[in-house]
């Protein structure tokens, strides 16, 4: 799994950036076509639902997805052999 | 399955301002909805009107978009006619408090088997920033502009006043803890009333020294106190600060309820 936000739903109010205990959302810096500043990712491989969703079978944090009020922060699959980037945190 | 089936994806984005909280609220109202595991197609949302009565037109099950403050009366209706329905109605607080306060107490008397969600702003806000009655004392809104100098409502209050089965109050910060108390109102027979605390960055904060959306929710979330510390606060004689909301699960009880579907006889 692997964390994205919906370009074309995000109306930029950087709720994200509040709520998460990874603090994985950034403020954005460049406005997309839109003109909305989307928040960044800060190394996402972080994210517990990313890691761990698929150990637990179930739904693990996901305040992110929840206080995001404009329904932009979701998860996708990742494509077959795609590289993982292995977050080490100490 | 996640509560993001239940949204109608043709519909979104929808036209909440940025950084409102109404979206937050939805989120966690669905999601408990889907882990009830109730069918769409025995779910109605009925909401009035205003900024937060826009909520059903997102989802895909049957909704009404009713007249102002009359939700509660039509939500009434829905569950009277056909008890197996499962109601749940989103609601504003201009729309319960103001203009559809009597109908909100007596919903809480006669005690149906509802779930109302009212997301309190504290302020009108699709019409323009006017002062609701739960616009706090000394916030500026467009018809108070030196700051309002009557005191709040309390919704919570009333409906165990009026004799609601469970009542709580939490805010757009605590999303998790809202989806549960959301799930136990839905659980819970009889009238539940969940009121939500959430920010309003463009009426509300804008006029009250709010300059981002997270300054509110800062704010929101600084000035709550549980109810377990409100009640140890008494406890030890202290003084509780006006200005603090008190969020939790204020009420729970088993009065006699109206509009229960009938158990089904097994053969």
């Amino acid at each position: 799994m692997k964390l994205a936000i919906d370009e074309t739903r995000c109306k930029g109010c950087n709720l994200c950036t509040k709520v998460c205990p990874y603090r994985i959302f950034k403020e954005g810096k460049h406005p997309n076509l839109r003109g909305i500043v989307v928040p960044e990712l800060d190394r996402p491989e972080r994210c517990t639902n990313c890691r761990l969703r698929h150990l637990y079978g179930r739904q693990l944090c996901g305040v992110c997805q929840l206080t995001c009020p404009d329904q932009a922060i979701h998860w996708v699959e990742e494509e077959p052999y795609e590289p993982h980037k292995v977050a080490i945190e100490y | 399955m996640s509560f993001e089936d239940w949204f109608r994806q043709d519909r979104l984005p929808h036209i909440y301002c940025a950084g409102c909280g109404n979206g937050t609220i939805i989120n966690c109202t669905l999601a408990a909805v889907d882990s009830m595991g109730w069918k769409k197609e025995d779910t109605v949302f009925v909401s009035g009107i205003g900024c937060s009565s826009r909520a059903p037109g997102y989802i895909v099950t049957d909704s009404l978009h009713t007249t102002h403050g009359r939700a509660l009366a039509f939500a009434t209706g829905v569950k009277m006619a056909n008890p197996k329905l499962h109601v749940v109605v989103f609601t504003g607080d201009g729309d319960l408090a103001a203009i559809g306060g009597n109908h909100f107490i007596h919903a809480c008397r006669r005690n149906i088997d509802l779930t109302v969600v009212c997301m309190n702003n504290q302020i009108y806000g699709m019409t323009g920033g006017q002062g609701s009655p739960t616009t706090p004392r000394g916030c500026i809104s467009t018809t108070t502009p030196y700051g309002s100098t009557e005191p709040a409502f309390d919704l919570s209050e009333l409906a165990i006043a009026a004799g609601a089965n469970y009542v709580a109050r939490w805010t757009s910060y605590h999303v998790k803890e809202l989806e549960r108390a959301v799930k136990t109102g839905l659980e819970t027979p009889g009238f539940s009333f969940i009121e939500v605390l959430v920010q309003c960055p463009t009426n509300f904060g804008r006029r009250n020294k709010f300059r981002q959306v997270a300054d509110q929710i800062e704010y929101i979330k600084a000035h709550s106190l549980l109810k377990a510390k409100r009640d140890r606060l008494l406890e030890q004689g202290e003084r509780i600060p006006e200005d603090m909301y008190v969020v939790g699960e204020l009420m729970r009880r088993s009065r006699p309820a109206m509009g229960l579907a009938p158990t089904e006889v097994k053969p």
